[in-house]
């Protein structure tokens, strides 16, 4: 279960005791897919931020069944994010960018690779493999990203409006991915101002609005 | 096809006649010298084997010196991209941008005055290898004078280029948690080799045609570089013509490398403009954690023993004869006030021709002219390769029979002087030109806003900066000149250089070294001011309701 | 724009050009930047020589003396030049080449000059041998010859400037050839290990290099002890005296020929070798005057070395100095 406690953030350097710009409380379940919608510029992307580490929380608590990782870099957070772009390194052929996701060092053994093949043709990339992100379409791109998403295994998966601006064929692909991460158990928070991702995706959701998320 | 430019409605034959005026000037002040010229010059020319060794030496010591500086600054460059914050930053880099344009006898005494034989250093020098610091003088010392002027250039460049990653991709790195050899692979080599070929051929091309500094710390005459044969043909021996084949020999293999740089390098600014600031949280980077804290924190003070020490010889020597200077009623303010007043004209001069020529070249490459759009931009550079002391004398020839002297020479001070610093301000300006939004500009044409409330609103904003530090650039790099000055000569009215090289030449110390602190201080405040000037926000008021800080996280 | 500007300087630049060639009674003078600034002799001279000539006199600074010349050379007949001054005895033979120069026909009697001195174009100003100055502090026993620094230890190093592009620097390579003739080369090659580097121009060797310690002996003049004694009040730099005697240096003026104000350049140049003129220079050009000044020479000069000097013909040095240059870059490269 993913839990956050008062999880606040000043834009500037507050006096104590001021309000935060933004605090978040949410609870999140295994299996569980989360929606938060707001305003543009509510704070979404804060929250994601926040959660995956990239900001720093002025005060507040982030736990993963019962372990509080809020004092851990990103990337040994059991979590992870694919934006709304630039999700992908433009230098980077599509297995590289998919095998950063296996080993951050980029040393890949056979197998390795042998799993970056499978997964491609599984999201039906098969024949991208030595392409360079710019000769991809959005739709591709994304699919690349979810891919590296899913081969990294985390139990929590972070979706920041990663459908935005694609087709209905694309999104529904990757709509069918999403879902079945979920029934193997890996819990998703996804940010969307999209009523449709929304209603095909989540179980519950929330408003963020001002800072602070309401049912 | 890059993005064209803002419509600046500059007229294109403008653009045609700054192009005519300034490669016509190069060109011309070479021909008049080249005029000299016979068959016979050019035979014994190929066959003079000290003028072959000459060439030979100028090659080997500006390769060197340019693969000691890119290699060296790499490293410092990654350091700095890595650590965007630590006390005394900002004073480093900023010091990195000044050390292009340091005059070369203020950073000699500082390099004596520190790595000497009786230098700073020398003590620790003893206790490592037991000798007396001889280092100074020789291949070595060249290399390590142009290591001081070209790393701390070289590295501002590169750490320019890195901090240019989209803040994206960052956060995507951070995620992912890549290591040091996969952030190099996937995100600093990627730039870095869109940057290496024109930062080593204007690295080279810097130190092929250095001058003093080969001639006072080279140890003799095996150290005699193209440029040292070309004063001397030109001064001594009053050879024209040899001088304009000397010349001749420079610009090609200068030219050929450029050729060879732009044909592989990508199309990126070389001067840095402007840095933005990274967003941080505590862990951007995986690479930055551990023993990398203690490399990172080791090049960087290798950085600020290289570069800080020689600036601050140069301040202590100056102090000591402050005193002296403002007691004596003398001609160090004059002298200040004529250094700028014309430095000012040349680079306001700079400014304009650039400014010209880069609309001139937008406007080609809107007509899908790319080809003549490189050449108009080329065409500005081509300075950076002609001997200031052969554009002046060529000049000289050209003008003389109008030229009386007194103010005459120093408006065509001036006038070369711009020329000089017409390839840098190039450099700065063309990012802001050309990097302009296509986007934006289409929905300025949708909108209508033309003329000078375009100016005012979308030119403007995002040229009031490059502008600035193109304007500081020209200027301290006028500033600092001497060569060009002294060939043209002045009647008792002397610039600060000029005013130096007087109170050496009469053995007035401390004077001399107060005035070298008085060059130091004024290049440093015209930056400082420029840079003050051209950062002040704009006039209308910031809504209260986005933070500036929240829409770069959000 | 720019280019307007650019346009509109040169027709201004023309324009002014043509309106100080009219003003009548400006002599016009071409000199080194080091004598017209604030402290040398230029103001000073200036002064007294308009309250004589009922005139104006214009200084023209220029990059030394090679820079004289060289302005001369390139403007020909054009040049606004009445008289010259400061080129010095080497360059002489290859600006008499010029044809630009006139006989002076003034009279020489009171020149009194370590040689004899009969040109008739060229007014000798002031002299001094070349010599090499040395730090009491860091040398007490320095060598008194060539072949003495040759046999000193390698550790013991000097400071010398460029034949190719320095004044001292020729009055070195003419100094040893003077003195060892075919040997020359020799003495270079032994020279080579004490030779700390070699500069473009006095200025670096004295001032950024000799000044701040880093060698004990630099090549200079045998009057440079006299600005430190007699302006900074130390002895501490000396210079010394070499067996084989020293190599001349003297400073000369001459008119041109196309001067519109011969009368006046004629006045001038006897007005330099007057007592006015003269009494400048020891303290300022830091040179020995060229006239018996008496009682006005300062003490310090009583200091120095007196040492038996010597020279080469002008004709000589102007028809073998790129040999002997080409011999010298042979024995340092070797």
């Amino acid at each position: 279960m993913l839990e956050c406690r008062e999880l606040s953030f000043h834009y500037r350097r507050a006096d104590p005791g001021e309000t935060p710009d933004f605090c978040f409380d949410l609870a999140l379940a295994p299996g569980e897919c989360l929606a938060v919608q707001g305003p543009s510029g509510g704070g979404k992307s804060t929250l994601l931020s926040l959660i995956a580490g990239f900001l720093d929380p002025s005060s507040g608590w982030l736990s993963w069944q019962g372990d509080a990782w809020h004092d851990l870099p990103p990337w040994q957070r059991p979590l992870t994010t694919v934006f709304q772009e630039h999700n992908l390194f433009e230098h980077l052929p599509v297995w590289a960018n998919v095998g950063l996701g296996l080993a951050p060092d980029l040393k890949l053994d056979a197998a390795a690779h042998r799993r970056i093949r499978d997964g491609l043709e599984g999201v039906g990339l098969g024949g991208l493999h030595d392409r360079l992100p710019d000769a991809l379409s959005g739709g591709q791109r994304q699919r690349v990203a979810l891919l590296r998403a899913l081969l990294r295994e985390q139990p929590l998966l972070l979706l920041d409006e990663p459908f935005s601006g694609l087709d209905s064929d694309n999104r529904q692909h990757l709509w069918r991915l999403v879902r079945e991460q979920q029934r193997r158990g890996v819990a998703v928070l996804l940010v969307s101002h999209d009523s449709e991702d929304i209603r095909a995706l989540a179980d519950r959701r929330l408003s963020l609005i001002e800072g602070r998320l309401t049912t | 096809m890059r993005s064209s430019a803002h419509k600046l409605d500059v007229p294109l034959w403008l653009g045609a006649l700054a192009w005519l005026a300034v490669v016509g000037m190069g060109l011309a002040s070479l021909a008049a010298l080249l005029s000299r010229v016979t068959l016979g010059d050019v035979a014994a020319l190929w066959r003079d084997p000290y003028l072959m060794g000459v060439v030979r030496f100028t090659l080997t010591q500006a390769m060197l010196s340019t693969l000691m500086s890119v290699a060296l600054a790499l490293p410092v460059a990654i350091a700095l991209a890595r650590r965007p914050r630590f006390p005394g930053r900002r004073l480093l880099v900023r010091t990195m941008e000044l050390s292009l344009v340091i005059p070369t006898l203020i950073a000699l005494f500082g390099l004596v005055a520190v790595h000497g034989r009786q230098g700073w250093a020398a003590p620790l020098w003893q206790a490592l290898t037991g000798g007396s610091a001889g280092y100074l003088y020789g291949l070595s010392g060249i290399v390590l004078a142009h290591v001081f002027y070209n790393l701390p250039l070289s590295a501002r460049l590169l750490l320019q280029a890195l901090e240019r990653q989209p803040e994206a991709n960052w956060r995507l790195a951070a995620q992912l948690g890549l290591t040091r050899r996969a952030i190099w692979r996937a995100l600093e080599w990627p730039v870095i080799r869109r940057v290496l070929p024109r930062l080593a051929a204007l690295v080279f091309t810097l130190c092929f045609t250095s001058f003093a500094i080969v001639m006072t710390l080279g140890g003799g005459p095996r150290a005699t570089t193209l440029e040292v044969a070309l004063y001397q043909a030109l001064k001594f021996e009053g050879d024209l013509a040899q001088a304009a084949l000397l010349a001749l020999v420079q610009l090609t293999i200068c030219l050929s490398l450029w050729a060879l740089a732009l044909r592989h390098g990508g199309a990126t600014q070389l001067i840095a403009a402007s840095a933005r600031r990274m967003p941080l949280g505590r862990w951007w980077r995986r690479d930055a954690l551990g023993i990398t804290r203690y490399l990172d924190a080791l090049w960087l003070a290798g950085l600020a023993l290289l570069l800080l020490p020689p600036l601050v010889a140069v301040v202590v020597a100056g102090l000591g004869g402050l005193p002296d200077l403002v007691s004596s009623g003398s001609s160090l303010w004059p002298a200040t006030a004529l250094s700028l007043s014309m430095a000012t004209g040349a680079g306001v001069g700079a400014l304009l021709v650039a400014l010209t020529l880069l609309a001139g070249s937008a406007q080609l490459h809107r007509r899908e002219r790319s080809g003549a759009a490189a050449l108009m931009e080329g065409g500005g550079q081509l300075i950076l390769v002609i001997p200031a002391l052969v554009l002046g004398t060529g000049l000289f020839l050209l003008l003389r029979p109008s030229l009386g002297g007194g103010w005459q020479g120093y408006a065509l001070v001036v006038l070369v002087n711009a020329c000089m610093a017409l390839p840098f301000a190039m450099q700065v300006l063309r990012g802001a030109l050309f990097d302009a939004p296509v986007a934006q500009r289409r929905l300025a044409d949708q909108l209508g806003i033309h003329g000078i409330a375009r100016w005012r609103w979308l030119v403007w904003p995002r040229l009031r900066r490059p502008l600035g530090l193109a304007l500081a650039y020209a200027m301290t790099l006028s500033l600092g000149d001497f060569s060009v000055i002294a060939l043209f000569g002045s009647p008792s009215r002397p610039t600060l250089p000029m005013l130096l090289y007087q109170q050496l030449g009469g053995y007035r110390w401390q004077g001399a070294a107060a005035t070298a602190l008085v060059l130091l201080v004024v290049v440093v405040a015209v930056f400082a001011l420029l840079e003050r000037l051209s950062r002040r926000l704009p006039r209308y008021r910031q809504s209260r309701y986005w933070p500036t800080g929240a829409r770069r996280h959000a | 724009m720019s280019q307007q500007a650019i346009v509109g300087g040169l027709a201004l630049m023309a324009l002014l050009g043509s309106a100080a060639a009219q003003a009548e009674d400006t002599l016009t003078v071409y000199t080194y930047d080091a004598f017209v600034s604030e402290w040398g002799a230029g103001p000073k001279v200036k002064e007294a020589f308009e309250a004589q000539c009922d005139c104006r006199l214009r200084f023209v600074a220029l990059d030394g003396a090679v820079g004289i010349l060289q302005r001369l050379r390139l403007e020909g007949e054009d040049s606004a030049a009445d008289v010259v001054l400061g080129l010095d005895m080497n360059l002489m033979a290859s600006a008499r080449e010029t044809g630009l120069l006139v006989p002076h026909g003034i009279d020489l009697a009171p020149v009194s000059l370590p040689v004899e001195w009969r040109d008739d174009t060229f007014v000798p100003f002031d002299w001094a041998p070349f010599a090499f100055v040395y730090d009491t502090q860091a040398l007490a026993d320095p060598p008194t010859s060539f072949e003495q620094l040759i046999a000193a230890p390698d550790d013991l190093k000097v400071i010398i400037e460029d034949p190719r592009t320095s004044t001292p620097g020729l009055g070195l390579l003419l100094w040893i050839k003077h003195a060892y003739g075919e040997r020359a080369d020799e003495i270079w090659e032994g020279l080579q290990p004490h030779i700390l580097t070699v500069t473009r121009g006095w200025s670096e060797a004295y001032f950024s290099l000799f000044m701040n310690g880093e060698a004990p002996m630099v090549l200079s003049y045998a009057t440079s002890p006299v600005y430190h004694m007699a302006v900074e009040n130390t002895d501490r730099y000396r210079a010394v005296a070499f067996d084989e005697g020293h190599y001349l240096q003297v400073e000369v003026a001459a008119m041109t020929r196309h001067s519109e104000h011969p009368g006046l350049a004629r006045e001038f140049l006897e007005f330099v070798l007057g007592e006015q003129f003269q009494r400048q220079l020891p303290l300022t050009n830091v040179m020995y005057p060229a006239v018996d000044i008496g009682d006005a020479l300062p003490a310090a000069f009583d200091e120095l070395i007196d040492p038996e000097v010597y020279s080469f013909p002008p004709q000589t040095v102007a028809r073998e100095r790129r040999a002997w240059i080409d011999e010298w870059l042979r024995a340092s490269t070797r």
